[in-house]
This record gives C-alpha cells, structure tokens and sequence, in this order.
C-alpha cells in the first residue's frame, strides 16, 4: 500500500543504554512522528541490531544520530561503543547519513557554560515538545535508584535537536 | 512537507492512548488493526478515516498527510489535463470560470 516519499527529510535518533534504546523520529523542522523505548533481555547485541533495523526499514530516514561513544572523555561501556560501531555499519549498508555527537557537544548546545544534568536537559526538552514529551519526563532521579528507562527517549531527542540546530545554523550562513 | 502517509501513532501517543483504546474507540476488535495502520501496511476506510479525525481532533487531510499529498498532486495533474480540454472546447459563458477553477486545483500541487 502506503509508501514513504523518499524525500529523506526525516531523522532517527537512537539513545543507547544499558537496558535497550530510546529512539525518535523527527520529521521537517520540529514534528515528533514517533518517540519510544526498545528494551532487550537476552542477546542484546543481536536484539538492538534487528529493532535499529526495523525501525530504519519502517520510517526509512535521511540521517540516523547516535551518541558518539568512542569520543574523548566518553564513559560509555565497551559494549556500546562496539554496538555503536555496529548501527554505523547498519546506517552504511541502508544508505543512510549517519552522525554522531559526544555528550560534551549537545551539552554545549543547550547550556552556556557546557554544564547541566541529564534531568534539567530533559525538562528543556519536555518544554520544545510538551504536547508530546510533557507527560514522559520521570520524576528526578533519586541517587539510590536507577535511571527510568524513559530517559532514553529524551537523550535522543537531544541527539536529533543537536542536528537540526546545526543545520539551521549552516542554513543561516 | 508530509513524508509520512499518516501520523497516527504520534497522534496517538500524544493523547497517551493505547493501540486497543483506539480499537474500542473505532469499534474494531483488537489494536491489530491500529498497529497496521501505523505501520503503513493498512488504509483505513473513510469512516474509520472520520473517526480518526473525531478522535484525534485534527483533520483527516493532517492525520493522512503524505497521502492528502499524493492524492492532491494526482488530482492537480488530472486539472492541468482538463484544463486543456477546456481550452480546446468551444468558448462559452462559463469558460473562464472554470478555467479559473481548474487552475486553482492545479496550483495546489505547487503548494
């Protein structure tokens, strides 16, 4: 039936972590199309690389953002940087842009100074799309508890918001 | 511009509904039939097109916006044919008026 236009104007972000991805699709200048967790249990390798797949398959986008991993200063686990290297791999084989960003550059985007935490990033992300992301944002996280899995979702749209403010910017020029 | 042939999973989540919520809206008997819709494997019918714009309180040419595209091009394009018919038939007192007409469908696939 429905096919995707292939005008390639759409981002996916991913957001890996210990307990699986969060992933959004942003399409044009700000529309969220879709947001979620992917969590894996077993095989998470294997698990990641088939759900990053289905969802390059399914909204086939122009440009696939990751964090960059390998970056220095980066405290990512071996086991993401290598699944970070893999989804590249993937990006290249679908002929899909694939970009990266460190920690350190989308905190920089979105605090003056470079300094601000994954909670208050995510409430500047809750206020860019409330109708959406209003309601996702968990509560503040207690220091003897770990982080809400929602989390994810919100790292990516930071990862997706780096890029599209980049462009503007290159766009300005 | 849409990409997308729907938006109906983001409508969804931004209503924080879930796909058998929706099912029971629509009066279908499982979120299977949402999910295919959402996954662009399934068109809706008209009247599940409306009640998808009752549920979503955003117009049908939104929700289904790739779609609308598609459609208003192929319609834009059929106007640009007729348009020519027009200029070929015998003039009358209604010939500008709906060369005018059919030049605004036209104009819409510009848009």
């Amino acid at each position: 039936m429905n096919r995707i236009q292939p005008k390639h104007l759409c981002i996916l972000a991913i957001a890996l972590s210990s307990k699986g991805f969060g992933f959004v699709v942003l399409e044009g200048k700000e529309t969220l199309v879709d947001w979620g967790v992917r969590t894996v249990k077993r095989d998470k390798k294997a698990q990641s690389l088939a759900k990053v797949k289905e969802l390059i398959t399914q909204y086939q986008p122009g440009t696939l953002v990751l964090e960059d991993a390998s970056a220095k200063g980066s405290r990512r686990s071996p086991r993401i940087r290598t699944l970070t290297r893999q989804i590249v791999r993937i990006g290249a084989t679908l002929k899909v842009r694939v970009k990266l960003f460190s920690r350190d550059q989308v905190m920089k985007t979105f605090f003056t100074n470079g300094k601000g935490t994954k909670h208050l990033l995510a409430e500047i992300m809750a206020k860019r799309f409330p109708e959406q992301l209003g309601l996702q944002i968990p509560p503040k996280r207690k220091p003897w508890k770990s982080e809400d899995s929602r989390m994810d979702i919100f790292d990516a749209v930071a990862l997706a918001m780096v890029l599209r403010l980049k462009d503007a910017k290159q766009h300005q020029r | 511009m849409a990409q997308f042939p729907n938006y109906l999973r983001s409508n969804r989540k931004r209503l924080a509904l879930s796909q058998e919520e929706v099912a029971f809206l629509l009066g279908t008997q499982s979120g299977a039939k949402i999910c295919r819709y959402e996954r662009f494997a399934r068109e809706p019918s008209l009247q599940t097109a409306l009640a998808f714009e009752a549920i979503f309180q955003r117009p049908t040419s939104e929700l289904f916006g790739g779609l609308y595209q598609k459609v208003q091009q192929e319609v834009a394009a059929r106007a640009k044919t007729l348009t020519n018919k027009v200029d070929r038939e015998k003039p009358n007192r209604w010939t500008a008026h709906r060369r005018q007409i059919l030049a605004d469908i036209a104009s819409k696939s510009l848009n």
